[in-house]
């Protein structure tokens, strides 16, 4: 599903009028045209094909760039053989007219079917090569026709000079009863690179090959292609989430082993400081650590939904009867969860935040049934646990919270 | 020290590293495994093992577009003794040039570099050209030593910023 704008350099010169191909060399450079458009532009819908003739009179664009399937086969309608086969100005003005393409997204690929015998030297063919490459453009290569010696050589040498990651090919395609466009089918001109294989290839490759089986997705392309591209869009997309899925899962190991200690969430806190055993030596003051990380977790979630009294299962148990007793044994109880968070958490995670928080502990206190917040002992209580400065803050907020 | 000076950022200039769109970056002509990457971002730049190189010849157009309007003051090209660039040619706000329409238009401003400039000093550039910069396309034309490849060590961007509106920023205004 590459976004290419794709040039095809067609030979009409007076070696297409041999018939060594049916129905004739030209014809079937012809239907290989074609079935190459529709491969395209059924891959991308975005895709763009245009089409020149390098012999004849001179160099001329039949088409530029476009991805109307109608045009491309209207202009291949009525082309005249003759002349000999300018390779080079071909491939330039192939590049000429991918240079100048509407969508600048769109990578340069050109296409050119070599029938006629190469007159170039070698050195000639790398240097265009080089310089297609420099301007990333990729070179399709089809070798049929005519096959003087040291043609197939020529043409490897012109890959190899373009060729940057595989992403230039060439066939070489020998006389004989099959058709052109069959043998192109199954070559990577038409599969495209790697996973980008077009649905309309495969359909088109079993066609030809006699029987209507093996279709990707269980359903044929040409009849229905629609639902065909859709399956093969949402299976593609799959592996896609699913190679996301695999490599954050690495991410998260690798995290995992390094145990982070400034952990973002209260979650990574836990993870992280179960895997750091060197700051906790004991075994069961692991577990106390473990048992107060679910509890301050359950505290933090609590708060963040305003339901009070799930907090006060780590703080308190005890009935609130007597307010005297009751303060008392709340200070105690919240100092010995303070210290016990402060000492624990000696990494900067959320909780042991939590608690020091000042208004965390008063809206707590204030929803305590039998603590009132104004009374003088809990002031003096929250005064030592917190700075003096937040105090009157937290006076008119439990007031108001007191006052429901 | 005389090393520390002259890495030194000019007063009230910034590395605009921060501002380049990523998502239009291009270079042509780079070798696939040395990409641009290895030059111009945070991190990979400052790693000497990472470079950029050259694939089929000597020359590379770096093409690098900006998030907003910037005024570039100096860049500072980092690269080996003879393989580093020499002579360069930037130009402001010419979308997709190719090798071939290089010379078809006077560059903004045209430096060739000199070994101290290879360790890192900055290149102060013709201010008055740069005001007003989109995007910058930087093009190596050849390299010290007339090498086949041309190598890129860091290449780092100086400047300020315009006050463009950026349109991440823009909110609708709630209605009442």
């Amino acid at each position: 599903m590459v976004l290419e704008a794709t040039m095809i350099c067609i030979d009409n010169s007076e070696w297409m009028r041999n018939g060594d191909y049916p129905p004739s060399r030209f014809q079937a450079q012809a239907d290989a045209v074609n079935l190459i458009c529709g491969a395209k532009t059924q891959s991308n819908p975005e895709n763009t094909v245009g089409v020149l003739t390098m012999a004849g009179k001179g160099v001329r664009v039949l088409v530029t760039p476009t991805s109307d399937l109608g045009k491309i086969l209207a202009c291949m309608h009525g082309l005249e053989l003759g002349g000999e086969t300018n390779l080079t100005a071909g491939i330039q003005v192939a590049q000429l007219a991918l240079k100048h393409r509407q969508n600048k997204k769109q990578q340069q690929r050109i296409i050119v079917f070599v029938g006629s015998p190469l007159k170039y030297e070698k050195k000639v063919l790398e240097a265009i090569g080089r310089k297609l490459k420099k301007n990333s453009v990729a070179l399709d290569i089809v070798d049929f026709g005519e096959s003087d010696d040291g043609k197939p050589e020529k043409l490897e040498a012109l890959l190899a000079a373009v060729n940057n990651n595989d992403s230039s090919h060439i066939v070489h395609v020998p006389p004989g009863p099959n058709a052109l466009s069959d043998v192109l089918i199954s070559t990577p001109i038409f599969t495209g690179d790697g996973d980008g294989g077009s649905g309309f290839a495969a359909a088109a490759a079993a066609a030809a090959a006699g029987g209507m089986t093996g279709f990707d997705f269980g359903v044929d392309p040409n009849i229905d292609p629609e639902l065909a591209l859709a399956l093969r869009v949402s299976m593609e997309e799959e592996r896609a989430r699913q190679e996301a899925a695999a490599k954050k899962a690495a991410e998260e190991a690798a995290k995992q082993e390094k145990g982070g200690n400034q952990a973002s969430s209260s979650h990574d806190a836990t993870m992280a400081e179960q895997d750091s055993g060197s700051a906790l030596p004991a075994e069961d003051k692991r577990v106390n650590l473990m048992d107060d990380d679910d509890a301050l977790l359950e505290q933090a979630l609590a708060l963040s939904m305003n339901d009070a009294k799930s907090g006060n299962v780590a703080i308190v148990d005890a009935d609130m009867s007597d307010s005297a007793t009751a303060d008392q044994d709340l200070a105690f109880a919240l100092q010995l969860s303070v210290q016990d968070s402060a000492k624990d958490l000696s990494t900067q995670s959320e909780m042991s935040e939590v608690l020091e928080d000042q208004s965390f502990v008063s809206s707590i206190l204030s929803s305590l049934p039998g603590v009132d917040p104004n009374d003088p002992s809990v002031k003096d209580l929250l005064a030592s646990l917190q700075g003096q400065s937040e105090q009157k803050k937290k006076e008119d907020k439990p007031e108001s919270e007191s006052d429901k | 020290m005389a090393s520390v000076a002259s890495s030194a950022i000019q007063r009230g200039q910034v590395d605009l590293v921060d501002f380049v769109d990523w998502s239009s970056v291009e270079c042509l002509n780079q070798s696939s495994t040395h990409s641009l990457a290895n030059a111009l971002k945070q991190g990979y730049r400052d790693d000497d093992g990472l470079h950029l190189a050259s694939d089929a010849d000597e020359q590379l157009l770096i093409y690098i577009p900006f998030m907003q309007v910037v005024k570039l003051h100096s860049v500072a090209i980092k690269g080996p003794e003879e393989e580093g660039p020499r002579t360069v040619k930037l130009f402001s706000n010419k979308e997709h040039m190719g090798f071939s329409n290089v010379n078809d238009y006077p560059p903004s401003d045209s430096v060739v570099l000199s070994s101290e400039n290879l360790k890192g000093k900055p290149v102060i550039l013709k201010y008055v050209k740069f005001q007003n910069v989109r995007s910058l396309t930087i093009f190596i034309e050849d390299n010290q030593g007339g090498n086949d490849i041309s190598i890129v060590q860091k290449i780092a961007l100086f400047g300020t910023t315009v006050d463009t509106t950026n349109m991440k920023d823009l909110k609708k205004i709630e209605e009442h």
